[in-house]
């Protein structure tokens, strides 16, 4: 484990587990949160749910398989928010948010429907699917998915062929 | 032979994931040559699609936001958002369907470690064995955390999903698809997965002296590479199609619903691995320790010898198991006590079925038997 600087919170307190599972991986499980909502702030809520039902559920020691928890919690959390009855309004929120729209109004039309439509297929995908590309873009090896998933690498590889077809074919039948 | 979508794709990323023969045939071969093409052609535009604009984030304000939401939440204000992450209940209501993951997570094929050689060799137990165990659930090894540590095993996350197809593919697996439903049932399938996970115990000197020594103890003989030794339980995805019950529900420890309701549960046989010393080994080991509480010493004699039978912990309180066959395959039927349901469970080709409801014990065993 690295020596990593103590956030502020917990200067003068033996940092846990928890402590450096937090600095390694909160703006890992934000960033999968905001490659879903594409809001910063969005994504930020979603991180401290996630840490929070961890630091719940697991404690001050949470195991090896905690990083890939949290990964995994981060998607589907945002999944959920995307997919859930608040959809509407966070997509409208989205859809407000999408950076670059002050500079080229008629670009900033054409790029923030192609978000809300590509957020939209994620909604409509099936959500193993929609959670292996959202890691996967996130940057998260095969070994790691697999981890996260529970399923074998090879499984990964079938279902992220699967999810990038199905996601190309909902863009397209929206007609973007 | 052409490789799997899934390998093609797998080798966009991580081409050392592709075997020499596999790469020599892509090499030669136009069919694939076009797969590869479209495969990459898709992940091309995947990737422009989920493009994510780089953000800052501060890592220490956001330290504190989380230790004031959890203030918050001790001292009764309100919080933030509530978490919607689910987690399996502990209900007694669910307690046999509970059960029967449980069983499904026992149940083993033995991967010992083969010595000086470190070299796994599988066993394919044939049998299925009811192993009474007191306990009301089975904690996932919880129980010898005095003995060593205990990493995994809580990750569980389930996923609804759409329909059978999706659930096939979310857990790598065939659905399950019954043929002949019990009368009276009206209630249109519904489709979800349980995600797999990893339970490891290491098995720690240290700790479990401190445990013979408050037993007033002391450690008996130690086999050669048993401290630091490790034993591992693989958990497969897992399917589940229910009838008239929300599963997601059962997992938040909700009562089964009045009415007739049942679940189908299908998951590849779960592994056990281990390294240092034999599972064996490891379990006479721990049965030998002084001061071991009769709980934990269930639970190790509940994992049995996992080469000859796949052990099914059966709660004695609430239910009993009698041995039956479901078109061939041995199986286990277990009658509830209670009066709340039955269940069945079997395993074939390397899978294990569980069918767990308020049923009686001829109406699950209608279901396991026609059930493909």
């Amino acid at each position: 484990m690295t020596d990593i600087p103590r956030p502020a919170a917990a200067v003068g307190v033996t940092p846990t587990t928890f402590d450096r599972l937090f600095d390694e991986e909160y703006a890992r499980v934000a960033a999968i949160a905001r490659r879903v909502l594409g809001d910063p702030d969005a994504a930020e809520d979603v991180a401290q749910e996630v840490f929070l039902d961890l630091h719940r559920r697991f404690g001050d020691n949470p195991g090896a398989q905690a990083p890939a928890w949290a990964r995994t919690a981060a998607a589907h959390t945002a999944l959920n928010l995307i997919r859930t009855s608040r959809r509407r309004a966070v997509r409208e929120k989205l859809y407000a948010a999408e950076p670059g729209a002050a500079h080229d109004p008629e670009a900033a039309v054409v790029t923030a429907e192609t978000t809300l439509a590509v957020r939209s297929a994620l909604a409509r995908i099936p959500k193993g699917q929609a959670t292996v590309l959202i890691l996967r873009y996130s940057g998260l090896s095969y070994a790691e998915m697999a981890s996260a998933l529970g399923i074998g690498v090879n499984a990964v590889g079938t279902r992220l062929r699967r999810a990038e077809a199905r996601l190309r074919k909902e863009i397209g039948d929206a007609s973007v | 032979m052409h490789p799997s979508d899934g390998t093609l794709r797998r080798s966009l990323d991580e081409p050392i994931a592709v075997t020499g023969a596999e790469r020599k045939h892509v090499a030669s071969c136009a069919r694939c040559a076009e797969r590869i093409r479209r495969i990459s052609a898709d992940a091309g535009a995947v990737h422009a699609m989920l493009r994510s604009p780089n953000a800052g984030v501060d890592v220490a304000a956001a330290r504190v936001r989380l230790a004031r939401t959890e203030a918050a939440s001790i001292t009764g204000a309100p919080m933030h958002r509530s978490a919607r992450i689910p987690r399996p209940g502990t209900g007694r209501a669910n307690r046999l369907i509970a059960g029967l993951g449980l069983a499904a997570a026992a149940s083993v094929v033995l991967v010992v470690s083969g010595g000086a050689e470190d070299f796994l060799s599988l066993f394919q137990p044939s049998q299925l064995a009811a192993v009474p165990v007191t306990a009301s659930d089975v904690r996932s090894l919880a129980g010898l955390a005095s003995y060593g540590s205990v990493t995994g095993g809580s990750s569980i996350i389930f996923e609804p999903e759409p329909n059978a197809a999706d659930a096939g593919a979310a857990a790598d697996l065939g659905t399950p698809v019954v043929g002949d439903l019990p009368a009276g049932t009206t209630a249109a399938p519904q489709y979800a997965v349980v995600s797999g996970g990893v339970v490891t115990f290491t098995f720690s000197k240290d700790l479990a002296e401190a445990a013979a020594a408050r037993a007033g103890g002391q450690l008996p003989a130690m086999p050669g590479g048993l401290d630091g030794s490790t034993l591992s339980v693989l958990v497969a995805p897992a399917v589940v199609v229910s009838y008239g019950v929300d599963p997601a529900s059962l997992l938040r420890g909700a009562s089964l619903p009045s009415g007739q309701a049942f679940i189908v549960v299908e998951t590849r046989t779960p592994t056990v691995t281990s390294t240092g010393v034999t599972v064996r080994q490891l379990e006479e080991y721990l049965l030998s320790v002084p001061g071991i509480p009769p709980a934990v010493a269930s639970e190790i004699r509940a994992l049995g010898d996992p080469t000859q039978a796949i052990p099914i912990p059966i709660p004695v309180d609430v239910a009993s198991g009698s041995p039956v066959t479901v078109n061939g395959a041995s199986g286990l039927l277990i009658g509830d006590s209670t009066g709340l349901g039955s269940a069945v469970i079997w395993q074939r080709n390397g899978v294990v079925y569980a069918i767990a409801g308020t049923l009686t014990s001829n109406e699950v065993l209608g279901i396991a038997r026609s059930t493909r």
